[in-house]
């Protein structure tokens, strides 16, 4: 069934557009990350109350989405769905690339990047920053060992498929856990704050695969059968319904707790309401559903699309409105005081992003893509045509 | 052109495998975590009386800006503070609102260490918990971790101060800072200046001392007296008691 594979001939004046337009991005993010570095943090609009500021919701994003990328290979491999096997080296590519996108925000927004060798050298195993070091590079070691098997040896491919399929549920339970295990933030201290955090990650890294395997295959001129494309909408149509799930559970249940009612109340009121109803409820959850359960739209290409954009839009979403909201809650030092302070206690933090923060987090995405562009053009991670097995049916609204 | 992709493949699987193992063999030869003189068995603490505690009083926080030299930014967001004022009033108004200071609580089981990754966050053997300034890569992981807001970035380059305290070094701008304890005042048999000044100049509402004598003024008072720490329930075990709370 799998034609072969071939890098993409990478001649185009488009494709050099694309690179360039990147590869301006990319620059301006190192300008960003060099200006923080010279005159200190004192040039993003974090404070002491919001210290992850928009670099971390690029970075986290970007991590989320990486583990969920790798989502299409392991449904080849682990879950024997054979229509996506033509896809898993892209799939796996693509994970290592946004990877490195998200890790590369992350460390360049350190007060200190110049020491992060520190990091390697002086290791504190208490601490969720330690076992992500681990976990990371863990993670990029597993996707080139399951891309070598896929290149050189079919045989190993079940074996590291499947280590890497764990390694990346870890890898989210890790990023997740950054915040769930935070005890003093009553906004991220929850067990289901990790499970919701791999939900998303299928929502945007299923959305993530989607759009690039359509764009790549259109411009490159190389056919895709729309039933591929029906069947990848139909996982992001089920993922979406369990992010959907998980977060109606986490409402539900801390609704139940009196403790929980002033957190609660000034999530779906309070300052940052509008990310949240907004951002993740109506453009992540609502919309995509809206799109993708309409006969019409949901069985077009545009729709589709559009509904995938949604997802990635979403999941930003939901990571800044994580970040962001569960720092600018104030801390409770006196549960049921008001309290006040020249340190501002008491007050919900005021945050929006500047402009290098967000040169910053966008000079990751640039890296991320300048990497897929590069790996299409000198690997052959995708198949000249993409085909699907005749019996193959999937659903449609 | 197509480069040899089992190369390409080959090296950067031998990169990140690199990245892995490398903390590992490290690990080996790192040095053991930080041993400092002070001595297992004392637990130093502080003890606020809160009713003594004037509204306008800002004693402690000038003597702790001025002994530990630290820097007021201007920007009420982004200002360091080791030491605050913070006000408190019930949500129905029934008791008259009350001010205390807060400042770290050198925590027995303190959050902000236990999320450092570089270990640059560390407790004494005698409770005192400090950031090696030299270590911190400015990650703020512990500023999310500690539920008292008592840590702060240095968000701008930092001058010595002309009329500076030689003996405290200022702290570079993108790694965190928080009180001390006044850490060189008590190695020295010195009392914190925040309690200094409290107990000259200011209203005589704090105390500190060696909690674990059980001799001490501190260890008395809170074996006699109603004491308490702010979010107990959070079992951390703060050093900072507060009576009349
Ligand atoms: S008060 Fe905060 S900074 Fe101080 S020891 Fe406790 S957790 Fe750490
Ligand atoms: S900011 Fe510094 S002290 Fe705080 S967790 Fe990071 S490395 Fe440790």
């Amino acid at each position: 069934m799998i034609s072969n594979y071939t890098a993409i001939e990478g001649q185009s004046f488009r494709y050099w557009i694309l690179l360039g337009v990147l590869g301006g991005f990319f620059l301006l993010g190192l300008g960003a990350f060099i200006y923080m570095e010279v005159y200190g943090h004192g040039v993003s609009n974090m404070t002491n109350q919001v210290v992850w500021g928009t670099p971390h919701v690029f970075a986290i994003s970007l991590l989320v989405m990486a583990s969920g990328a790798l989502n299409l290979a392991s449904m080849a491999t682990v879950f024997a769905a054979k229509q996506y096997k033509q896809f898993r080296r892209f799939s796996a590519f693509l994970a290592i690339v946004l990877l490195v996108g998200g890790l590369s925000v992350l460390l360049l927004d350190l007060g200190r990047p110049d020491r992060l060798l520190l990091t390697m050298i002086h290791m504190n195993f208490r601490s969720m920053f330690t076992w992500n070091v681990f976990l990371y590079s863990g993670f990029t070691v597993l996707c080139f060992l399951y891309l070598w098997s896929m290149f050189e040896h079919e045989k190993y491919v079940k074996i590291a498929g499947s280590a890497a399929f764990a390694g990346r549920l870890i890898l989210t339970t890790g990023t997740g856990s950054i915040f769930g295990v935070i005890h003093a933030r009553e906004v991220f201290y929850s067990a289901i704050t990790a499970p919701s955090f791999i939900a998303v990650s299928l929502t945007s890294g299923t959305s993530i695969c989607l759009m690039l395997l359509v764009a790549t295959f259109h411009y490159t001129s190389r056919p895709m059968d729309m039933r591929l494309v029906h069947g990848m909408r139909n996982m992001l149509t089920f993922f979406t319904l369990l992010v959907f799930y998980l977060f109606v559970i986490e409402k539900f249940t801390k609704y139940y707790a009196p403790a929980y009612y002033d957190v609660e109340s000034w999530i779906l009121a309070g300052p940052y309401s509008t990310l949240y109803w907004g951002g993740v409820i109506a453009l992540g959850l609502l919309a995509p559903l809206v799109i993708l359960f309409n006969p019409r739209s949901g069985n077009t290409l545009g729709g589709i699309m559009a509904a995938a954009a949604l997802s990635i839009l979403g999941e930003f979403a939901f990571v800044a409105h994580t970040l962001i909201a569960g720092q600018a809650y104030p801390l409770q030092l006196f549960p049921g005081h008001d309290i006040s302070s020249i340190f501002l206690d008491g007050q919900s933090a005021v945050y929006s992003p500047s402009l290098v923060e967000i040169l910053l987090g966008l000079g990751g995405v640039a890296l991320a893509g300048i990497l897929y562009l590069l790996g299409i053009r000198f690997f052959r991670l995708l198949p000249k045509k993409a085909e699907a097995p005749d019996e193959w049916h999937p659903w449609s609204p | 052109m197509t480069m040899d992709r089992r190369t390409v493949l080959g090296m950067g699987g031998a990169v990140a495998a690199g990245v892995l193992l490398a903390p590992g063999v490290q690990l080996i030869a790192a040095p053991p975590s930080n041993e400092t003189s002070a001595a297992g068995s004392q637990r130093w603490a502080m003890l606020v009386d809160v009713n003594k505690c004037t509204p306008g009083c800002t004693a402690c926080l000038d003597a702790c800006r001025k002994e530990n030299n630290v820097p007021l930014f201007g920007d009420p967001a982004r200002d360091v503070h080791w030491i605050r004022k913070v006000e408190v009033q019930d949500k129905e108004h029934r008791r008259a609102p009350f001010t205390l200071p807060v400042l770290c609580n050198h925590c027995e089981n303190p959050p902000c260490v236990h999320v450092c990754p570089t270990l640059a966050s560390f407790i004494r053997k005698d409770g005192i918990v400090l950031i090696d300034e030299h270590r911190c890569i400015g990650c703020r992981y512990c500023m999310i971790a500690c539920p008292y807001k008592a840590r702060s970035l240095v968000y701008f380059s930092t001058r010595f101060p002309k009329d500076g305290n030689p003996r405290v070094p200022i702290r570079a701008k993108g790694v965190v800072e928080k009180c001390t304890f006044c850490v060189h005042r008590v190695d020295d048999g010195q009392l914190p200046a925040c309690v200094e000044t409290c107990q000259g100049s200011g209203q005589g509402a704090m105390i500190f001392g060696d909690i674990n004598d059980p001799q001490s003024e501190i260890a008395q008072r809170v074996k006699t007296l109603r004491t308490e720490t702010i979010r107990a329930d959070l079992g951390l075990k703060p050093h900072v008691h507060y009576q009349g709370l």
